[in-house]
């Protein structure tokens, strides 16, 4: 007998191997014009307003919309980031702030004009900052932070001139202005497109876009990619001239060793969500530009309740804070990449500035946090769970293992708890989780912000649920005060009450690993933490 | 009695109407277990650097969660039998539209990687099957021990690494698609039907190499049982009466083999190859995922992590619907095949 049935399996091979061949590059010359940006996460919807919006959404809105002004960028240890204290105009020619703060005036750039060649006007303006305070979308609780509350303090003036009054001179309201949500939306488009239940057009907006931005929507395919091509006639950006790349592809790719893969192949453009342990080895290449920059608007916590014992009681929190193996954490978690709150040397024992988030001067000391404990009342420790959510779980899973043994050495018993995503924010909602990690970040990173709204009131964002009426009067007061030297004296004490009160152990900052081809040059970290694609060129 | 078709016919009606109550009780089932899970999907979406409870609120109101649960599926099933099956928070938009889309891309994979496997698996069944303990025999039973032991995200890994990374033979593996090709017009959902009805070769070309590592590795995992199945009933068909007549009546190798013991063999495999086939479209989500494969199971697993209710359940309900569909024609081909099922 002979093997005739080998035939078919050959061919299939034969086949295989035929149909793998040769990928034509016939697309080299446009190549270099595209920059292809690939991501684990997805854009869901054109207007970032809507609740539910990703991180990708807020991204590509600012490419294809314009704001009245814009964030300029500064170097922070040789690496462009984003500069809060520079606002600069995007369609705003120029701005002026009144002598007494409550007033600022925009006057809007004459040759500014929308995607569909129509001019933008103040009425435009008006109508999408009154959507803004007004519609139930995200950017009223963003506006709110600014004291920008209603549609009656936004004024037309004359169609190239709008202003805007504040009840307070709030330093946070002009930066407001430059953050995601109070995007221009071409108001006549809009409207034709609103309808009495949703006079907004927030449907509408969710799947087109009608804006005046760098780049028009293409092809726009939720959960897979998005196809930019550059608006010619865009002029805003820093040399008066359009965007660099002509087009723009953002695409899902959700295996990040994938994702490493396409760049190190020079398939994809850039990168900003690799895991740490690739971004290590293709920084060790040395073929590909790597950017690490330390996402200074974002902290890791591991957080406890506050309202819940044991750690109601201030000497187990601080116990805990003595018993974390810093150091190992920080190398297994983040391979070292990002930079450390903890482990600082204060002379005086006092903090050594008034800003936030700050290194705190703990460090592992077992015999400390033991006799901690024992101030406490709790010299044989207790049992605990220790929770973090199934997203970060590359970053949070060794570091709960070393939470757990280093813990256990002082006589805390923990479980580990992992938790799909949905179910840890609920669980945070409600308060009812004991311990666990988590991080913030905030868009306008100034102290005062930071203390409002993450150790504050009964509300999501304060983790540790703490409650100290001093330290929110501070706070709030803080928010307002003109004078420089008063604002850091209030900075110091609530960095002092912070170290004092532990209610939460700030870990660390992770780095932003953006990794691109070599050509790829004028990367910026934004306060959005995700590429802005007006930033970058090819050389 | 009836004419066979006829009966074969009256059969598949009844029992599709007898399957209506089973899939309308996955569809509540599938409702209450997703309102019972904890994870509530309102606080998740608000997460925005400053979502309060004014958001959550919204998000719940837009989701129908702030009525109670009995009023939430009176809507639900009325929102089903006007074919609405709700919007995602992921991705924003209808759950059917989503679906629509996605479905096409995973049946194509499932279809190209079952086929791949079946030519694979038969062959290697029967010459295992012709030569029972030889060497032969043996490599192919590790061959398939192998497929089966190495989970299919990490032979879809290996093989982007060989063929995209080190050798730079497969395009890059992200999606049905190369972005720089520009798409057929949408008839199928099938692209490499579709650039076949648009005459567009070189779009086909490419559809064709990017759904080639996909389905291989896919495929890798599932020829194990094909391969056994054949085998086995090769063995026993090979040892019965009529191969044995038909080889002492001196019929070519070919004939004995392939028309005689071959095509008594088969049937039990295109029995498994239909639960195979199943039991792929569900479960082919780790494949999706390492591939970027735009398909529904990936598109299922993502909701559910989120708590993304709508397009869970409409994943579900698609499933059982396929199953339900599945079984039917089963049923209707083993009516045509054997007269004596009709037989009540």
């Amino acid at each position: 007998m002979r093997f005739v049935s080998f035939r078919p399996a050959a061919g299939v091979l034969a086949t295989t191997a035929l149909l793998l061949i040769a990928t034509a590059p016939s697309q080299a010359q446009t190549r270099a014009e595209t920059l292809r940006y690939v991501t684990g996460a997805s854009v869901n919807t054109l207007d970032p307003n809507i609740p539910g919006s990703t991180r990708e959404s807020f991204a590509l809105s600012m490419s294809t919309y314009d704001r009245l002004v814009a964030f300029g960028r500064k170097q922070l240890n040789g690496k462009w980031v984003f500069d809060l204290d520079t606002i600069t105009g995007e369609l705003a020619e120029s701005y002026d702030v009144s002598p007494d703060g409550l007033k600022i005036t925009f006057r809007l750039r004459k040759d500014a004009k929308f995607q569909d060649g129509s001019p933008v006007t103040a009425e435009d303006v008006k109508w999408s900052l009154d959507r803004c305070v007004t519609a139930p979308i995200l950017g009223k609780a963003q506006l709110l932070t600014g004291s920008l509350t209603s549609a009656d303090q936004f004024k037309v003036i004359d169609p190239l001139t709008i202003e805007v009054t504040l009840p307070k001179p709030d330093k946070l309201a002009l930066p407001n202005l430059a953050t995601v949500y109070p995007m221009i939306i071409n108001s006549k488009v809009a409207k034709e497109h609103a309808t009495a239940d949703d006079p907004w057009a927030t449907a509408w907006l969710k799947e087109h876009t009608a804006g005046s931005g760098a780049y028009v929507v293409e092809t726009f395919k939720p959960g897979e990619q998005v196809m930019l091509k550059r608006d010619e006639a865009w002029n805003r950006g820093s040399a008066n001239k359009p965007a660099f790349f002509k087009r723009v592809i953002i695409q899902s790719v959700p295996e990040p060793a994938t994702r490493a893969n396409l760049v190190e192949r020079g398939d994809a453009d850039i990168v900003v969500d690799l895991q740490a342990s690739d971004v290590q080895s293709l920084e060790a290449k040395g073929k590909l530009k790597v950017i690490s920059t330390p996402q200074y608007n974002a902290i890791t916590f591991v957080s406890m309740n506050n309202q819940m014992p044991p750690f109601d009681n201030v000497n187990v929190r601080r116990a805990i804070a003595y018993a974390l193996p810093y150091d190992d954490m920080f190398k297994a978690a983040l391979f070292g990449r990002g930079s450390p709150l903890f482990g600082a040397t204060w002379a005086d024992g006092k903090p050594a500035n008034g800003i936030y988030p700050f290194q705190q001067p703990v460090k592992l000391d077992l015999d400390k946090a033991r006799e901690y404990l024992k101030a406490a009342g709790l010299p044989e420790g207790f049992s605990t769970t220790f929770s973090f959510n199934v997203g970060q779980a590359s970053t949070a899973e060794p570091m709960a293992a070393l939470v757990k043994e280093s813990l256990g050495k002082i006589g805390i018993k923990v479980d580990i708890q992992k938790l799909p995503d949905a179910q840890m924010s609920t669980q945070i909602n409600e308060k009812k989780l004991p311990f666990y990690t988590e991080g913030i970040v905030a868009w306008l990173p100034s102290t005062d912000y930071f203390y409002r709204n993450f150790y504050t009131g009964n509300q999501r964002w304060n983790y540790s649920s703490i409650n100290n009426p001093d330290l929110a009067a501070i706070a709030q007061e803080a928010r307002f005060e003109p004078d420089k030297a008063k604002y850091e004296e209030a900075g110091r004490k609530l960095n002092a009450m912070h170290f004092d009160l532990m209610p939460q152990v700030m870990l660390w900052q992770p780095n932003q690993d953006a990794v691109m081809a070599s050509s790829v040059e004028g990367y910026t970290y934004e306060f959005h933490r995700q590429v802005d694609y007006r930033d970058v060129s090819r050389k | 009695m009836k004419t066979g078709l006829g009966a074969t016919m009256v059969r598949a009606g009844r029992r599709l109407l007898s399957s209506l109550p089973a899939l309308f009780g996955v569809l509540v089932f599938t409702f209450l277990l997703m309102r019972v899970l904890p994870g509530d999907p309102a606080v998740f979406f608000a997460s925005g650097p400053n979502a309060g409870k004014e958001e959550i609120e919204l998000i719940r109101k837009q989701m129908g969660l702030d009525k109670s649960v009995p009023e939430q599926l009176v809507f639900y099933l009325s929102d089903i039998g006007r074919g609405n099956l709700g919007r995602s928070m992921m991705t924003g938009q209808p759950v059917l539209k989503d679906l629509r889309e996605r479905l096409p891309a995973s049946l194509e994979l499932t279809f190209t990687a079952l086929l791949i496997a079946l030519i694979a698996a038969v062959p290697l069944g029967v010459v295992a099957a012709l030569r029972p303990g030889s060497a032969v025999d043996h490599g192919v039973r590790l061959f398939c021990a192998l497929g089966v032991c190495v989970p299919t995200f990490v032979s879809g890994l290996l093989l982007i690494y060989v063929f995209y990374y080190l050798l730079g033979l497969a395009p890059d593996p992200t999606g049905r698609i190369d972005v720089f090709t520009s798409l057929p017009p949408s008839r199928t959902g099938f692209l490499s039907i579709d650039f076949l009805l648009a005459g567009d070769f070189e779009g086909w070309w490419a559809a064709c190499k990017q759904l080639i590592l996909p389905a291989v590795s896919m495929a890798l995992f599932v020829i194990a049982p094909l391969a056994r199945i054949t085998r086995a009933s090769m063995l026993v068909s090979l040892g019965s009466d009529f191969v044995r007549t038909a080889r002492s009546v001196g019929l070519s190798w070919h004939k004995v083999v392939v028309t005689y013991a071959l095509r008594n063999a088969i049937l039990p495999v295109i029995t498994i190859a239909g639960i195979v086939f199943s039991t792929m479209l569900g479960a082919n989500v780790l494949v999706e995922k390492v591939f970027s494969w735009p398909g529904v199971a990936s598109y299922a697993l993502d909701a559910l992590l989120s708590s993304d209710y709508a397009p869970v359940q409409g994943f579900v309900l698609l499933m059982a619907g396929i199953f339900v569909l599945v079984n039917l024609i089963v049923d209707v081909c083993y009516g045509i095949a054997d007269p004596r099922v009709s037989i009540e």
